[in-house]
């Protein structure tokens, strides 16, 4: 057995004979990104505007894109994994020897983000935000009226305050205007409340843009001719439906129904717009069919990346499953969108919340440095070994060496990534794996101190010591277990490399140790207590 | 044989002095948690010749307003730049800032947690805390079952629970001060160091008391406690220097010549390991003792 854990450990070893050699050389560490380069990310996708039973569907959707962009990479084994952290869908993307991160990046964020949207009713939750910062404007309106009021500089406020980008520079002044240049609640203040020049009229007045403080300053001309010098100054009053993302309310039909995309001249007399024809699967042909008649004469709205591109008002129901966005697009822009669209659309919004990467040659540094340390690590262990235990310590170390040999075979047959805390978990398990060599030796030590064989002594060390042995290791194995449960990447490698490092230490240490003493002790040793670093003077007779 | 226990009253004194002193700089300093745990970029940028001064690059990075920002020279020609950031859109600027200025600078590599992936890391590193000590606790409780004479099987999972609190107190205590005077700061790693050290710390301790077991078993009813725990921790005293001497070589050479990215976490295991082994044999058994001989005290 250990000839072939050998022989798949170090390939090398039968370089001469083709046929063992390519079989076993096929058989590589998977190492992790931190020792390749590569990269982990995170994304957060925002299902809030999809339907609980539909989330899982829409995630799968998001998963198929992104693995259709990163394999169009081509270098390594791409991992797109949908997992969930609590409430949050998360998608997970991990990309082996990747050189520049940041046009990796690029190219998965370039992943286009379709959703159709009718119109509906506000969302009762910010309708009432906005009413909550409406209220506020007007509170802010009346404090400054009332400074208006009490002999404040109504230039200098409005400068200030006012929400009025044409006239807040002028100090709110809206030069001479005749009767029906302004909403009627404006024009009703200036032209018939009979205030006199310069002066303030006396309460906020509220028109659909918001609240006004108005001041006339003077008037000329009479009759048709009558012209009134005004100023106001405006805090303005907010509407969700002057914002695209609130007046428009998700539909179940997203970019995971899309078939293909291709960009076309709009059809009509002439040479027509540029513009970006959509054909939709069969399940997305049906729920725009239905979408279309449910919306006879109101909009539909299609948004690419979160932003509108057009709202036609729907004339008749489609049910063939086409449609186009039109957009003010050059045919460039609108190949690129079609082009962008056919290697698949998102159905939902991913936002970047966690990233690891690693360059690949700072990877292969880490790697070079880390095994540099794991060889180091291992000969000084085998130097103290036989330092304190002479020939037990040689046995023991060769046994260390079939561990180690072991170990590389378990990553290599099992595929387990190997990260860089893996390794540095392996090298730290070589230490603990004499662990139990020493209990033992040092038991056999005592036992032939007391006065036994050597052979006897051996025995004896490997019963007694083997509770300790157990029970010690059982901790160890715990708290590995523990790490690995606990599940971030570097932890899960360390705790793996640990975790099976203890297993086989116990195997190595105890019954290849012990099997291949039973072979080489026999009465030849007896009395040469020298041998096991015992010092013959300190044996009880 | 050596007189260990008679020695209690110095590792006692020892050990209360230390762990005050990680007390107080805990208490005055705290600790410098890293990004995974803050939320945060940290992004090893390396540069084509030399390492720019830290005020041309935070002059470059100027107009970007980063919160937190901090830079670090390292080896071969990087440098390490740490920043708040919640979303990915700063990372993006940051590098274009980099790039346009020091045309030839490659990105070694950039870590990044948005506040959502840093608070569910760092509830669960406590969590995995929290159910390693339990799960030790019932261990120990567990594998102490049958000792009951003359010191009831409790104690002895108390004192290596106790031990543990020393051995995890002062590697915190440590990494304190050297956040506070090194920049230090701990992360992930770090909490799998500490799960590490509760693993190997009990391991020590759980051999040192299964000696005690075994020759109480053995022995008369006629030898003194104290005597059978001192016969016991010589016993196993070589023992318990030599693995952990092999343990801690292994962790000097990943602190060597591991490289950057691992030389922290060696660092914290050389820390908690190293006193773990110093605990189970000084601290873990003379509480023990002292258990004893209190209880004749009050007995009397």
């Amino acid at each position: 057995m250990a000839v072939v854990c050998g022989l798949i450990a170090y390939p090398q070893a039968v370089s001469k004979v083709p046929f063992l050699y390519d079989r076993f050389n096929k058989l590589k560490i998977n190492l992790g990104l931190d020792l390749q380069g590569g990269f982990h990310l995170e994304y957060k996708a925002d299902v809030s505007n999809i339907e609980p039973s539909k989330v899982a569907e829409a995630m799968q959707g998001a998963q198929t894109v992104i693995e259709r962009r990163v394999n169009a990479f081509g270098v390594g084994e791409p991992l797109v994994q949908v997992s969930k952290s609590g409430e949050e869908n998360r998608i997970v993307v991990e990309l082996p020897g990747i050189k520049d991160i940041e046009e990796a990046k690029a190219k998965i964020k370039d992943a286009p983000l379709l959703e159709f949207k009718e119109e509906g009713p506000v969302d009762p939750q910010i309708q009432q935000m906005f009413d909550q910062s409406n209220a506020q404007a007007k509170e802010k309106a009346q404090k400054i009226l009332d400074e208006v009021k009490k002999d404040g500089d109504f230039a200098q406020l409005a400068k200030d305050n006012s929400e009025d980008p044409g006239s807040k520079d002028n100090g709110g002044d809206l030069d001479f205007a005749k009767k029906g240049a302004f909403v009627p609640e404006f024009d009703k203040i200036l032209f018939e409340s009979k205030l006199k020049p310069n002066e303030v009229y006396k309460d906020l007045v509220e028109t659909e843009f918001g609240w006004h403080i108005i001041k006339f300053i003077e008037s000329r001309g009479e009759g048709d001719t009558l012209e009134v010098h005004g100023a106001h100054i405006l805090f303005a009053k907010k509407d969700p439906s002057q914002y695209e993302q609130f007046k428009y309310q998700a539909t179940g039909l997203t970019g995971k129904n899309l078939k293909s995309a291709s960009a076309q001249y709009s059809q009509g007399q002439g040479l027509g717009e540029p513009e970006v024809s959509l054909q939709f699967d069969d399940e997305g042909t049906k729920l725009f069919a239905e979408l279309t008649k449910k919306n006879l004469g109101k909009q539909i709205a299609i948004f690419l990346d979160g932003e509108l591109q057009i709202a036609p008002t729907v004339q008749v129901e489609i049910t063939n499953g086409q449609a186009v966005i039109t957009g003010n697009y050059t045919f460039k822009e609108a190949k690129d969108i079609a082009d962008r669209l056919n290697q698949g659309a998102l159905p939902v919004p991913l936002t970047l919340v966690g990233q690891q990467s690693v360059e690949a040659t700072l990877g292969a540094d880490s790697l070079k440095s880390i095994l540099i340390a794991g060889g180091i690590g291992l000969t000084a262990v085998i130097v103290f070994m036989l330092i304190f235990y002479r020939f037990l310590g040689l046995v023991a170390s060769l046994a260390l060496l079939i561990y180690t040999v072991m170990m590389i075979t378990i990553f290599k047959l099992t595929g387990i990534t190997l990260t860089l805390s893996g390794v540095a978990g392996f090298v730290l398990s070589i230490g603990m794996a004499v662990d139990a060599n020493i209990l033992i030796f040092e038991r056999t030590k005592e036992e032939i101190r007391g006065g036994r064989t050597i052979a006897n002594s051996l025995e004896e060390g490997f019963k007694r010591a083997w509770t300790s042995i157990r029970d010690g290791n059982i901790s160890s194995l715990l708290t590995a277990g523990i790490l690995y449960l606990m599940g971030t990447g570097f932890v899960k490698g360390f705790a793996a490399a640990l975790f099976i490092g203890v297993v086989v230490s116990m195997f190595t240490a105890v019954v290849i140790t012990r099997t291949m003493l039973k072979v080489i002790i026999s009465d030849w040793i007896h009395g040469r207590t020298w041998l096991v670093g015992v010092n013959k003077k300190s044996i009880k007779e | 044989m050596i007189n260990i226990i008679s020695k209690t009253k110095y590792a006692y004194i020892f050990s209360g002095v230390l762990s005050l002193l990680c007390i107080l700089s805990l208490a005055t300093w705290g600790l410098k948690y890293d990004i995974d745990f803050t939320g945060g970029t940290r992004m090893v940028v390396k540069f084509a010749n030399e390492v720019p001064a830290k005020d041309a690059v935070s002059e470059t990075l100027k107009d970007l307003n980063l919160k937190s920002l901090t830079m670090q020279g390292l080896e071969n020609n990087s440098m390490v730049i740490r920043y708040a950031s919640e979303d990915d859109k700063t990372n993006v600027d940051v590098w274009k800032a980099l790039n346009g200025k020091y045309t030839d600078a490659t990105q070694s590599s950039v870590d990044f947690f948005n506040s959502s992936v840093s608070g569910e890391l760092k509830s669960k590193s406590v969590s995995a805390l929290a159910l390693a000590i339990m799960a030790i606790m019932a261990y120990i409780a567990w594998a102490f079952r049958k000792v009951s004479r003359p010191v009831e099987s409790w104690k002895y999972g108390a004192g290596a629970v106790i031990a543990l609190a020393h051995d995890i107190l002062i590697t915190t205590g440590v990494f304190s001060l050297l956040g506070h005077f090194y920049g230090i700061e701990i992360g992930i790693p770090f909490i799998a160091a500490l799960l590490t050290i509760l693993g190997f710390s009990v391991h020590d301790t759980i051999v040192v008391y299964d000696r005690v077991r075994e020759n109480l078993l053995r022995s008369s009813n006629k030898v003194p406690f104290p005597e059978v725990v001192n016969q016991s921790l010589n016993e196993t005293l070589v023992r318990s220097i030599n693995t952990s001497l092999t343990v801690l070589i292994t962790l000097l050479a990943i602190y060597l010549f591991g490289g950057a990215a691992i030389k922290h976490f060696a660092l914290a295991l050389l820390v908690g390991i190293g006193f773990g082994t110093y605990s189970s044999i000084f601290i873990a058994t003379a509480l023990l003792v002292t258990s004893y001989e209190l209880t004749i005290k009050y007995k009397k």
